[in-house]
């Protein structure tokens, strides 16, 4: 089956994600405990436990808080109240139902422009956070629709990878913007290592942002496909997370903030991410061909979706009786 | 000799492994469908507790549609007591058609509409609606996939020693099923 498939490859490849981590950040450890204290064995290993211990903490922190960090990035206050939100609350709800999970946490960032993302590690521990230009422009069908993408990432254990990712790129791309500050600030030359030191720092400087843009591409596009047709199937109703995509691609405004360490997350990534380029380093497919499939689902009869005014149950009900 | 039954012992292992693990990709398939089938129950039970409140609701403003009204309270005794998903899904799409009719016929009541219990209710029902679908479209997933496994070679075997039985569809009117056939990849 192709969703137990998925999410069987999501699990180990969670797991190479935390190996590969620490072999970066094995690396950069190595670096600068050569550049710190030169050749000598016993600084080596003083400076190496420190990195290990750092390491282990923040692959800890990322297995626990993984989802909480990044919904702080995104700026997302927890909904608890239905009427807080009552749209998205509903669509999460009835979401969950169709994918028979249990229903994750709902959050809601102040950020006019139109994005979505999940987070979390499991089935059990999971969040969904709208901005609200989303709530602001989708109407139900619609929203129905990302609702049901960001549900089927938590289904198939999409969230956990790329939350892990998230937060490993993140602290990564933290580390080595302090050791470039370290290496820059710590004029002290004397030693024939520090000359040698300091090409291996400024070596990992620029070698760990490309490490995390490795991990951000071990997310791969198909499972935004992958995600689109589950919520078609969970909706039944292609045409809403179309229409959608289409709106929230077209929308001109920007982000709140540079959130470029959970921009892999978002439905469609915030433009400032997207703008470098389509082809090689995009983490989502073009929304274009992300149409184009869910036009194949659709049969032909993607562009119907009209706003409806009453809701499709509500019309049903009408329906019936007329 | 001794390959010979090396080979053997090792597609005995392999047979025995493949048993297992179908076996146990059944209970799962049988046990998330039971789920399924509970959470239709919740979801069908919230809409048949609405329904009192509603029918006194809409009595107070039009109290001479006596006939919409009955038709509702029946339709909502015969589906709380129909039996096997056949007879429910039956059942419960007669209440859905009453209860269109009534929402229908609350449209020429300004007042009634104008009721904020009245619109509460309305939202509610029509959320609860939303539900129902969404919890039979999870309990079909599973059946057919269920279905599929019991009926299909070789797992066909395992499902009969476990003495797994097919189960049956919850089939509502829902003409947003037909729209999407199956998630092609």
């Amino acid at each position: 089956m192709l969703l137990d498939d998925q999410i069987r490859r999501n699990r180990w490849k969670s797991w190479a994600l935390f190996a590969g981590f620490f072999v970066i950040y094995a690396a950069i450890g190595a670096a600068v405990s050569v550049a710190v204290a030169g050749w000598e064995v016993h600084g080596n290993l003083v400076v190496f436990a420190i990195f290990a211990a750092v390491a282990i903490l923040v692959v800890t922190f990322t297995l626990f808080m993984g989802d909480d960090m990044a919904v702080a990035v995104a700026g997302g206050r927890r909904i608890q109240d239905r009427r807080e939100a009552p749209e998205l609350w509903d669509a999460v709800e009835t979401m969950s139902l169709a994918a028979g999970i249990d229903t994750p946490r709902i959050y809601v960032s102040e950020d006019r422009s139109p994005n979505a993302f999940a987070a979390g590690r499991s089935h059990a521990q999971a969040l969904v956070c709208a901005n609200r230009g989303l709530l602001e422009r989708l109407d139900k069908e619609e929203l129905e629709g990302v609702i049901a993408h960001e549900i089927s990432h938590v289904r198939n254990l999409d969230v956990r990878l790329m939350t892990y990712a998230a937060v490993l790129a993140g602290s990564i791309a933290l580390l080595s913007e302090f050791v470039l500050r370290g290496a820059i600030f710590s004029g002290d030359d004397d030693s024939p290592a520090g000359a040698i030191g300091l090409v291996v720092v400024v070596l990992a400087a620029v070698l760990a942002p490309i490490a995390a843009l490795i991990i951000q591409l071990a997310i791969s596009r198909r499972r935004e496909f992958l995600a689109d047709a589950s919520a078609a199937d969970l909706t039944r109703y292609p045409q809403g997370l179309a229409s959608a995509l289409r709106q929230i691609s077209a929308a001109q405004v920007r982000p709140a903030h540079d959130r470029n360490a959970i921009a892999h997350l978002y439905i469609v990534p915030p433009r400032l991410f997207k703008e470098k380029s389509a082809g090689l380093f995009s983490t989502h497919p073009p929304v274009s061909e992300r149409l184009a499939r869910l036009d194949g689902l659709a049969g032909g009869q993607l562009h119907v979706h009209r706003p409806r005014a009453r809701t499709a149950a509500t019309q049903e009900l009408l329906g019936a009786a007329e | 000799m001794t390959v010979v039954i090396i080979v053997i012992a090792a597609l005995v292992a392999i047979i025995v492994i493949w048993g297992l693990a179908t076996y146990n990709r059944l209970v799962r398939l049988s046990v998330s469908a039971e789920e399924g089938e509970s959470e239709i129950d919740v979801q069908l039970k919230r809409r048949h507790d609405l329904i009192p409140n509603l029918v006194e609701t809409v009595k107070g403003y039009a109290g001479h549609e006596r006939q919409t009204l009955e038709r509702v309270t029946e339709a909502r005794g015969a589906a709380i007591s129909a039996q096997g998903p056949r007879d429910r899904a039956a059942a419960e799409g007669e209440l859905s058609q009453a209860l269109g009719r009534l929402l229908a016929v609350a449209e020429s009541y300004p007042d009634l509409k104008a009721n904020q219990n009245f619109l509460e209710l309305q939202r509610e029902l029509t959320a609860t609606e939303d539900r129902i679908q969404a919890a039979r479209r999870f309990y079909n997933t599973q059946v057919e996939a269920l279905n599929t496994k019991i009926q299909s070679l070789p797992s066909r075997i395992v499902a009969g020693m476990g003495n797994f039985r097919e189960r049956e569809f919850f089939e509502l009117e829902d003409r947003a099923d037909a729209e999407v056939p199956s998630v092609a990849f």
